[in-house]
C-alpha cells in the first residue's frame, strides 16, 4: 500500500472517531427517542407558562353560552379567539376577567370585504354596513345570525341612505320609487326591487299638470329633452333640479 | 420594534394589488443570493480544473492548480452566508450530529463535507504533496511547521509514488465532477423544489443552476488568470484563455439555451400563475432579469465571444473582449441568482399582488455583509496562493 494512503486513511479514520466521540458529548441523550428531536425538549416546552385555558375549561362555568354558541356560525371560533388566553381566569375568576371586545372595530378583521376570502363567507363593507352602530347591537357573537330582519332599506344601502337625507328628495322614503317585497330581504339578489322606467314616472310629480305640491319643481315633460330619461342627468337619490329653478 | 414598523411602512408603500401580510417582506434577503452565486463559483472552478485531468485540455493547464485553489477558498465562504442569515452559527454544527436524511437542506452539511473533505481538500494533498514535501524540508520559521503538518507523514518522494500521486489525482476529480454537480445541483434542487412557488418550481431548475454555475466558474477563472497574471508582469497564454473564453461561450449557449427552454416551457404551460410572472418581469424584475440578466449578461458576452471566434482579431483586442465578457458574465449570473431567489418572493401566493424587497445597508442581511462575503473568498484565495503557488514555475522540479 503506498505511503500516502495510508496516512491519509489514518487520518480520515482518525477523524471519523473523534467525530463520533464529540458527537457522544455533545448530543442529547434523550435525542431521537421519540422521533427527530430531542425529547427532553418536551420538558423545557411543558414548564413553560400556560396562558390558554382551552375551550373545554370555558365550558365547565358557561355551559349555557357554549350550548348557544355550538348551535350558531361561531360553532368553529374557540371562546379564546375573542376574549384572549384565559388560563389565569380559570385560577382565579374573580381577579382576572377577560375582555370581550365591543368595538365595531373587532368583528371585521374576520368579516370586513376581502376578495381572498372563501366565497359564501359573511363579509361587509364596515363603511356602509350600519356605521356608527357597534356590531354586537344587533349580532350577539355567541350566535350571530341577526335576530330579526333589517325593517328599513339603510342597514344595506347606507351610502344610498346617507345621500338622500341631505337631497331634496329626503322625505320621499324608498318605497315611493321601488317596490321591494318582502323576500328581498331575505334573499336580496333573488328578489330584487322594482325600478321606475320612464319619464312619466318621474313626472307624476314633476311635470307641469302633476297634482302634488306647488313647490317641488315642475319641467314641461314635452319640451324637456324630451329625447331621454330623466336619471339620465338628474341622480335621483340626489336630484338637483332645485339648483336648476333658481337659474 | 418602532424600526421594524417604520420598514414594514416604507415596503407597505411600494406594495401593488393583494399581498398576505407574511410577505410584504422577504425572509431571504441578499446573503441567499450570495450563497448559491458562491457555490456556483465552486462547482465552475472546479470542473473548469476537471478539464485538463479528465478530458486532457492541456491548454488550461496554467489554470488547473488557480481553479482548485480557487474552488476551495469560495468554498471555505460557500455555507458563511446561510449560517449569518440563520444566525446562531453555534448551532450549525448540529446537523452533523444529528443527521435528518429527510431534510434536503440538513443534507447540505453532508454534501459540502464530502465535496471539501473527500473531493477537494485530497485532489489539492496529492496535487501538491511533492511541493510541500520539498517546500517543509527548504523553508523555515512557522510555514515549515504548516508544511510538514500538511505532509501527513507522507514524505515518499519515490518515482512509484509520484505516479500514485497522479493517478490518485485523476481519480479523484473523476469522482469530483458529478460531485461539483451534486453540490451545485443541490442548490438547484433547494429551489426547484419548493412546489408553492410557481418561480421555483421547476425540474429544470438543478440543470439551469448547474450550467449557470459553469458559466460563472468559467468567467471567473478567465478573469483571475488575466489579473493574476497582469500583477505577476508575465505574459498572458493566448491559447490558454482562447480556449477558456471557447468553453466559456459554449456553456453560455447551453446555459442560455436551457433557461430558453424553461421560459417558453412556462408560457406553453401557461399556469394560473403565467399573469402575475408577467407582471413581476415587466415592473419588477425589468432591470434586473431583462437587462442585466439576459441583455448585458449573457446575449452580449455570447455575441462578444462569437466575435473573437469568427474575426481575426488581433491578440490586444481579444484579451479585451475576454476581459469584459467575463466580468459581464459575473454580473449576469449574480443576477440569474438574484432574479431567482429575490424575484421568487416578490409576488403574492394569492398571485394577484407583488411586493418589494429593500435592502438594509449595515444589518447582518445587509449589503456590507454580503461585499464581506463576496470579497473574503479572495482574501483566502490571497493567503492560499501565497502558500501553495499554482504557477509552473514555482512547481518543485525534482532531480532525477
Amino acid at each position: 500500500m503506498p505511503q500516502q494512503i495510508k496516512y491519509l486513511f489514518g487520518l480520515a479514520i482518525a477523524l471519523i472517531i473523534i467525530f463520533f466521540i464529540v458527537r457522544h458529548y455533545l448530543m442529547s441523550p434523550s435525542f431521537g427517542l421519540f422521533g427527530h428531536y430531542r425529547a427532553a425538549s418536551l420538558k423545557t416546552v411543558v414548564s413553560q407558562e400556560i396562558k390558554y385555558a382551552g375551550e373545554i375549561a370555558c365550558t365547565e362555568c358557561h355551559d349555557d353560552i357554549f350550548t348557544l354558541k355550538e348551535k350558531s356560525y361561531h360553532r368553529g371560533v374557540a371562546c379564546e379567539v375573542c376574549h384572549s388566553p384565559a388560563y389565569a381566569h380559570t385560577q382565579d375568576p374573580s381577579e382576572h376577567k377577560p375582555p370581550a371586545p365591543r368595538k365595531r372595530a373587532y368583528c371585521p378583521l374576520c368579516h370586513g370585504y376581502n376578495p381572498t376570502r372563501p366565497t359564501g363567507f359573511p363579509q361587509i363593507d364596515p363603511v356602509t354596513h350600519n356605521p356608527g352602530n357597534p356590531c354586537i347591537s344587533c349580532h350577539n357573537p355567541h350566535d350571530p345570525t341577526p335576530p330579526v330582519t333589517p325593517q328599513g332599506c339603510e342597514p344595506c344601502h347606507t351610502q344610498i341612505a346617507r345621500t338622500k337625507i341631505v337631497s331634496p328628495h329626503a322625505p320621499l322614503p324608498c318605497t315611493q320609487c321601488h317596490i321591494a317585497k318582502e323576500e328581498h330581504k331575505l334573499n336580496p339578489r333573488v328578489a330584487l326591487p322594482s325600478k321606475p322606467r320612464n319619464r312619466e314616472f318621474c313626472g307624476q310629480c314633476h311635470s307641469q299638470e302633476a297634482e302634488s305640491s306647488p313647490e317641488i319643481p315642475r319641467v314641461d315633460m314635452k319640451s324637456h329633452y324630451s329625447g331621454f330619461l330623466c336619471w339620465e342627468c338628474h341622480y335621483p337619490h340626489h336630484p338637483e333640479a332645485r339648483l336648476k329653478k333658481e337659474e | 420594534m418602532e424600526k421594524s414598523f417604520e420598514r414594514l411602512a416604507i415596503s407597505l408603500k411600494e406594495v401593488a394589488g393583494f399581498i398576505y401580510p407574511n410577505e410584504i417582506e422577504l425572509h431571504w434577503s441578499i446573503l441567499i443570493v450570495v450563497y448559491p452565486y458562491i457555490t456556483g463559483l465552486v462547482a465552475g472552478a472546479f470542473i473548469l480544473a476537471s478539464l485538463e485531468r479528465v478530458f486532457n485540455v492541456k491548454e488550461v493547464e496554467p489554470t488547473y492548480r488557480l481553479s482548485l485553489l480557487t474552488a476551495l477558498a469560495f468554498l471555505i465562504v460557500a455555507p458563511l452566508p446561510l449560517v449569518a442569515h440563520l444566525g446562531h452559527p453555534e448551532r450549525a454544527f448540529e446537523i452533523f450530529l444529528t443527521p435528518n436524511f429527510r431534510s434536503a437542506m440538513a443534507m447540505f452539511g453532508f454534501v459540502y463535507a464530502w465535496y471539501l473533505l473527500v473531493v477537494l481538500l485530497v485532489e489539492l494533498w496529492f496535487e501538491y504533496r511533492k511541493d510541500i514535501v520539498v517546500w517543509s524540508k527548504k523553508e523555515k520559521g512557522l510555514k515549515r511547521i504548516i508544511y510538514l503538518v500538511l505532509t501527513l507523514g507522507a514524505s515518499d518522494l519515490s518515482e512509484k509514488s509520484l505516479r500514485f500521486d497522479k493517478k490518485a489525482g485523476k481519480i479523484i476529480t473523476i469522482i469530483g465532477v458529478p460531485s461539483a454537480f451534486l453540490l451545485h445541483g443541490y442548490v438547484g434542487f433547494i429551489f426547484g423544489s419548493v412546489k408553492a412557488n410557481p418561480w421555483w418550481s421547476s425540474v429544470l431548475m438543478p440543470v439551469v443552476f448547474l450550467f449557470s454555475a459553469i458559466v460563472s466558474g468559467i468567467a471567473l477563472m478567465i478573469l483571475l488568470y488575466m489579473v493574476i497574471t497582469l500583477f505577476r508582469k508575465k505574459p498572458i497564454e493566448m491559447s490558454c484563455i482562447d480556449k477558456l473564453a471557447s468553453f466559456l461561450l459554449y456553456a453560455m449557449i447551453l446555459d442560455f439555451s436551457l433557461e430558453n427552454l424553461d421560459f417558453i416551457h412556462r408560457i406553453y404551460e401557461s399556469e394560473e400563475s403565467i399573469k402575475i410572472l408577467y407582471q413581476l418581469l415587466i415592473s419588477k424584475l425589468f432591470i434586473s432579469m431583462v437587462v442585466i440578466q439576459i441583455l448585458l449578461g449573457t446575449i452580449v458576452p455570447m455575441v462578444l465571444l462569437a466575435w473573437t471566434k469568427l474575426g481575426h482579431l488581433p491578440d490586444e483586442l481579444r484579451r479585451l473582449i475576454y476581459f469584459c465578457s467575463a466580468i459581464l458574465t459575473l454580473i449576469g449570473i449574480f443576477s440569474i441568482r438574484w432574479n431567482v431567489v429575490i424575484g421568487g418572493q416578490l409576488f403574492s401566493k394569492s398571485l394577484r399582488g407583488l411586493t418589494t424587497y429593500k435592502m438594509e445597508l449595515l444589518g447582518i442581511e445587509g449589503l456590507l455583509v454580503a461585499l464581506f462575503f463576496l470579497v473574503l473568498p479572495f482574501i483566502i484565495l490571497y493567503i492560499l496562493v501565497a502558500l501553495f503557488p499554482p504557477w509552473k514555475e514555482a512547481e518543485v522540479k525534482l532531480e532525477t
